[in-house]
């Protein structure tokens, strides 16, 4: 079992914090056209029974 | 203000004037107020068309970059022989529908809920299909119907290009559904003119771990395949997101354009009337004021 696994973290999470620190890293140049993609804007709302349930929870 | 002074005009000219003549003069003030709006509706299709031919250009650019994504998913799939084993009606399924919040984009929408639709009448009522939603219209096209089939809603989409951030936020939310067996509902984008609505399975790492064909790939163990199937559903995620958006922005240059065309087609019928109508009140003044002075004399 890998190390990241262990502390709870999916392969997706994982490779998302490791993208982030690569984007982190880069040349200032690179950097303001990276970081456009280091941001999400989706909401969820969970719905329980056809009703929207606690709206703007993550 | 045009608003205002509509029906006092029409009132005052309604005492002055005998019936034919007000209605004339009634039509001529109401063209013109067509006219305009028209013209103004027109300006705005333009404009929009606009917007959306440059997002359609970078929409169509970051395509052709998350296209590796999904044909790689797809190509793993296809290559390993893994489906899904559909014996008797399959409990817990989960259908993911692509969509974006905003409309005024001819039929994406609409084609992929119809999908949607289509599929759920076809099943029992207590069969509990979950429905998730990314996107508002999905979520308005199928809440009158299907309201109880709807587990998660995703919004704030489509405004922005979708990153990759998106989809693995839409991943985890994914997760944690439990679901046996789920597919993705979402537009492909074939070419300016034209998109598809298709599915791509969501598979499980048993049913990735059980494929016939497995052995095609190499060194691949029980903690590589859960990691990987991890990154499918993600991955499977941005790639329809990317077509969705692409083929959401050029059905709207489209939509756009035809709307600007029939704009068009109004507006030149809309002045032919408003210039006949014109023409009709002066020639009808003259011959009123030259039989009233022939009267007087």
């Amino acid at each position: 079992m890998s190390y990241w696994r262990a502390a709870g973290l999916n392969y997706v999470n994982y490779s998302n914090i490791a993208a982030k620190i690569v984007r982190r890293v880069l040349k200032p140049e690179l950097q303001s056209n990276a970081s456009k993609r280091d941001e999400t804007h989706v909401k969820f709302t969970p719905w329980i029974k056809g009703k929207p349930a606690k709206p703007g929870q993550q | 203000m045009m608003m205002f002074t509509k029906p006092t005009m029409v009132v005052c000219l309604k005492g002055a004037f005998t019936g034919q003549q007000n209605r004339s003069m009634a039509t001529l003030k109401q063209i013109q107020m067509r006219l305009k709006s028209v013209t103004n509706i027109q300006k705005i299709t333009q404009s929009m068309k606009m917007v959306s031919a440059a997002k359609y250009a970078r929409a169509e650019r970051e395509l052709r970059q998350a296209r590796p994504y999904g044909e790689g998913v797809k190509a793993f799939f296809e290559k390993s022989g893994a489906t899904e084993t559909l014996e008797g009606a399959v409990e817990n399924k989960l259908i993911v529908a692509i969509t974006s919040d905003r409309g005024l984009c001819g039929a994406v929408h609409t084609n992929v809920a119809k999908t949607i639709r289509n599929e759920l009448s076809l099943e029992a009522p207590d069969a509990g299909t979950k429905v998730f939603c990314v996107g508002d219209k999905s979520r308005a096209l199928l809440q009158r119907l299907y309201s109880d089939n709807i587990a998660v809603v995703a919004n704030e989409v489509g405004r922005k290009p979708p990153t990759f951030l998106d989809a693995s936020k839409v991943a985890n939310q994914l997760v944690q559904l439990d679901y046996n067996s789920g597919k993705i509902i979402y537009n492909r984008f074939k070419s300016v003119v034209s998109y598809q609505t298709e599915e791509v399975p969501l598979l499980s790492v048993k049913t990735m771990l059980a494929a016939p064909k497995l052995q095609t790939y190499d060194s691949i163990d029980e903690s590589v395949m859960e990691s990987y199937q991890e990154f499918t559903v993600a991955a499977l995620l941005y790639y329809t997101m990317k077509q969705s958006a692409c083929s959401e922005q050029s059905s709207r240059m489209t939509a756009m354009d035809n709307a600007s065309k029939n704009a068009g087609e109004m507006i030149g019928k809309l002045t032919l009337t408003f210039n006949r109508t014109r023409q009709a009140v002066i020639t009808r003044e003259l011959i009123e004021i030259i039989s009233g002075a022939a009267a007087l004399e």
